[in-house]
């Protein structure tokens, strides 16, 4: 009889593409009983460009441009990534000053990438401050890259082969103030955040992704390093010269949001003291390479990925001996994370949906490309 | 106002399967000209293996009738030899395991740029990702994705790329399939192949048999045609469109 | 004993607040009174573009050698010249660049071999009519004027 009287059907509830959650246009179909998630199902390609289908009709160079605007939060390692992939096609070395400033400017980007992260988290968890401490940050490393490249956010900074600009004067002091401005700051986000007992209660415990799951969804990135794996390309596979820069990989064991966000504050410190060595490191030298004007690769593919503040972004460029790329395939490590979303929140409440969202670090840009 | 013109890219390429001349010993039709250095000069590209150590040791025979063939050639340097992926054979203590578990069905072993990829056909796709991951430690999937070549009548290449976090490397796997035939769902061995599949699908129109939820993913479920084919499908949808709805012929 | 009298005493909730307390103090405060005072855009700034001249003689720097329209991945520049039978070279007639597709990468800038073509420090790109985006000759030359808003 209590079961007639207090009988619940199944609620069908759309996160819609437009909800301040879901960090871009993102829906997600949640069916509830009562509170608690008992499936979801994301909808994704609301922002779906034909990022792939231009590459087609453009050429090497010309193509730069349009990368960034995948993972617009951190456009820097997008274009990166490309021009490792294109310079592998064409077997182009890259000069060392070049490598130097790509990886400084690549893990600048990286604090900023991991700040916008934090700050839009701790705003969907409740925590309204950190957003804005997070963002006083984050202008200092725009205005860096503008003073260098030109443009905050869609940046295009570096060239195939290596650099255009030769860095500003002032660059390497404007850096390591940077720096050194940094640590407090992110000392004074984790006293806001780290033994909060609200933040604490809202992320321990919540959407836990252990090793083999995320080895099985093809988790990479802050999320694979959280569960206990102790992997990052930037040691495992070397590009770009990091092999010669001292870091460690920040990881820890119980694979829930709570330990993502310690990871992903850990990277912000670590990227802190790349970007100290990376200037320490800047020796006088040329910053392009030997690549001819009109780049026609010989015929040929390569596979190419970079640890990029998401995961793992890969490349891969088939070229047909023509100025332009036959096929370039971009894996997105969002897109792949995003997949993990539905292991991750079954069985959980509402908040922790949102929590878990947040805490994968998508971008939409790139889910959908 | 559409980017339709490409002045580069409009020859369809040609990527035959001559590549597996490298590890055999047959040579393809274009004569292989290494023992004759100045002869190439005028002749456009020959696609020949350079790299290939074995082809040098039957060369000096063939070498003289090959300078006499070459100079031939070169005068009317009219047909223009398909440029090739110059690839090298990929050998190792994988590969030979590889061709012990699946012997023929492994239809080529190359390496090009420093990476290792295996052309397989469709049927063997999935027992080789099984092999690999329960005997060789190949846990981990990293892509799957799909390039079209229509002038070949097997006009999809399907690419797997798998890797291994004991061994820190990276292998590919490559098949050709028709259009209309479907290839394999690979999602009960690594979960990551749900939404790749998809995006396949929805990109390219190659279905995959055992997979849960084969529909779109990233274009709305209405969708005619599939946009990264090399075929006209957006132009004619965006043609198809503007006449419906705007009632004149579109500008493309 | 003291993990006990901070979970009563609220301290760590407190501590953040004290965080926030402290970046209330004036000298900490970070906003930018845009419209009011206009930020320093750097010097390399990525803006709308502008057509070079001459500064003695007023003559245009452009070569036409149509390399920026090369360039363009959007392919939204127009360069129109006609030779000139006394010189010799290319005299520019027409040249339109159509700021509302065009997506600032630079691209254009960097393949211009006299410094002809540059994209200026303006970030204040807003117009009220489609055409107004695309500009011609003129405007690159002598920048946006004022839209006369007619009533």
């Amino acid at each position: 009889m209590a079961e007639t009287f207090l009988d619940s059907t199944e609620l069908v509830l759309n996160m819609g593409p437009q909800h301040p959650s879901t960090h871009g246009v993102l829906r997600v179909i949640v069916k509830l009983d009562g509170e608690k998630v008992t499936g979801t199902e994301c909808v994704i390609g609301y922002l779906h460009r034909g990022v792939e289908k231009i590459a087609e009709n453009r050429t090497y160079a010309m193509f730069a441009p349009y990368v960034d605007r995948m993972d617009y939060v951190a456009a820097v390692s997008n274009g990166l990534g490309y021009c490792l992939a294109v310079e592998r096609l064409i077997s182009c070395e890259v000069p060392e000053r070049a490598q130097a400033v790509r990886v400084i400017l690549t893990e600048l980007n990286r604090i900023a990438s991991h700040l916008v992260w934090l700050g839009t988290h701790a705003l969907d968890i409740g925590a309204l401050t950190p957003l804005f401490y997070c963002l006083r940050e984050r202008e200092d490393i725009l205005n860096i890259f503008e003073k260098y490249c030109g443009a905050r956010l869609t940046t295009h900074a570096f060239r195939i082969g290596g650099l255009q600009y030769e860095t500003y004067e002032g660059f390497e002091q404007e850096c390591l103030e940077f720096c050194d401005r940094l640590a407090p700051r992110v000392d004074e986000y984790e006293e806001l955040l780290t033994e909060n007992r609200i933040w604490k209660e809202r992320l321990i415990d919540v959407g836990i992704l252990n090793a083999e799951d995320c080895k099985a969804y093809g988790v990479t990135g802050p999320m694979l390093r959280s569960a206990g794996v102790k992997w990052d390309l930037r040691k495992a596979q070397p590009y770009s010269g990091y092999e010669k820069y001292d870091f460690e990989i920040p990881t820890r064991t119980n694979g829930d949001c709570y330990d993502r966000y310690i990871v992903r504050v850990q990277e912000m410190r670590q990227s802190a003291r790349i970007v100290r060595q990376g200037v320490g490191m800047l020796a006088a030298g040329p910053i392009m390479g030997k690549v001819a004007k009109v780049l026609k690769p010989p015929m040929g593919e390569a596979y190419v990925s970079i640890e990029a503040p998401k995961g793992e972004l890969g490349y891969y460029i088939v070229s047909d001996a023509s100025t332009q790329p036959y096929r370039v395939r971009v894996r997105p490590p969002s897109f792949i994370n995003l997949q993990s979303v539905d292991k991750m929140a079954r069985g959980s409440l509402v908040a922790d949906l949102i929590a878990v969202i947040g805490t994968i670090d998508i971008v939409l840009g790139e889910v959908d490309r | 106002m559409p980017e339709e013109a490409n002045p580069g890219g409009a020859t369809e390429p040609q990527k035959p399967e001559e590549t597996s001349a490298q590890s055999g010993g047959g040579e393809p039709s274009p004569p292989p000209n290494e023992a004759a250095p100045t002869a190439p000069a005028p002749s456009p590209t020959p696609p020949i293996e350079a790299p290939a150590p074995a082809a040098k040791a039957p060369a000096p025979a063939a070498a003289k009738a090959a300078v006499a063939a070459a100079a031939k050639p070169a005068a009317p340097a009219a047909p223009k030899a398909p440029a090739v992926m110059q690839t090298t054979p990929w050998e190792g203590e994988l590969v030979e395991d590889l061709k012990e578990e699946f012997g023929e069905r492994i239809k080529e072993y190359c390496t090009y740029a420093g990476q290792n990829f295996l052309v397989s056909e469709p049927g063997a796709v999935i027992p080789i990702i099984e092999y690999l991951k329960l005997e060789q430690n190949f846990d981990y999937l990293v892509d799957i994705t799909a390039v079209d070549y229509p002038a070949k009548p097997e006009r999809f290449e399907l690419i797997w790329v798998l890797y291994s976090f004991e061994r820190n490397q990276r292998i590919r796997i490559k098949t050709r399939v028709k259009d209309g035939e479907k290839a394999v769902s690979c999602v009960r061995v690594h979960l990551t192949a749900d939404w790749l599949e998809r995006e396949v699908y929805d990109m390219f129109g190659v279905e995959f048999e055992g997979h849960p939820n084969m529909t779109r993913i990233l274009l709305p479920e209405g969708w005619c045609g599939f946009p990264l084919r090399k075929d006209k499908s957006i132009t004619d949808m965006d043609n198809r469109w503007v006449r419906e709805n705007v009632g004149i012929e579109s500008g493309q | 004993m003291k993990k006990f009298l901070r979970k009563i005493l609220l301290a760590d909730l407190l501590e953040g607040l004290w965080v926030t307390l402290r970046t209330q103090h004036p000298k900490n405060i970070t906003t930018e009174q845009y419209p009011a005072v206009m930020p320093k855009v750097g010097e390399r700034y990525r803006g709308l573009p502008r057509l070079n001249t001459n500064p003695e003689n007023g003559e245009t720097l452009c070569i036409c050698c149509d390399l920026c329209a090369l360039a363009c991945p959007e392919h939204l520049i127009v360069v129109g010249w006609e030779r000139n039978p006394e010189t010799k070279r290319k005299d520019l007639v027409k040249f339109t660049y159509d700021t509302s597709r065009c997506m600032f990468c630079g691209l254009c800038e960097d393949a211009c071999p006299v410094d002809a073509l540059e994209l200026t420090q303006d970030f204040q790109m807003a117009s009220f009519t489609r055409e107004g985006q695309i500009f011609d000759r003129e405007v690159l030359e002598e920048g946006t004027k004022p839209t006369r808003y007619k009533s």
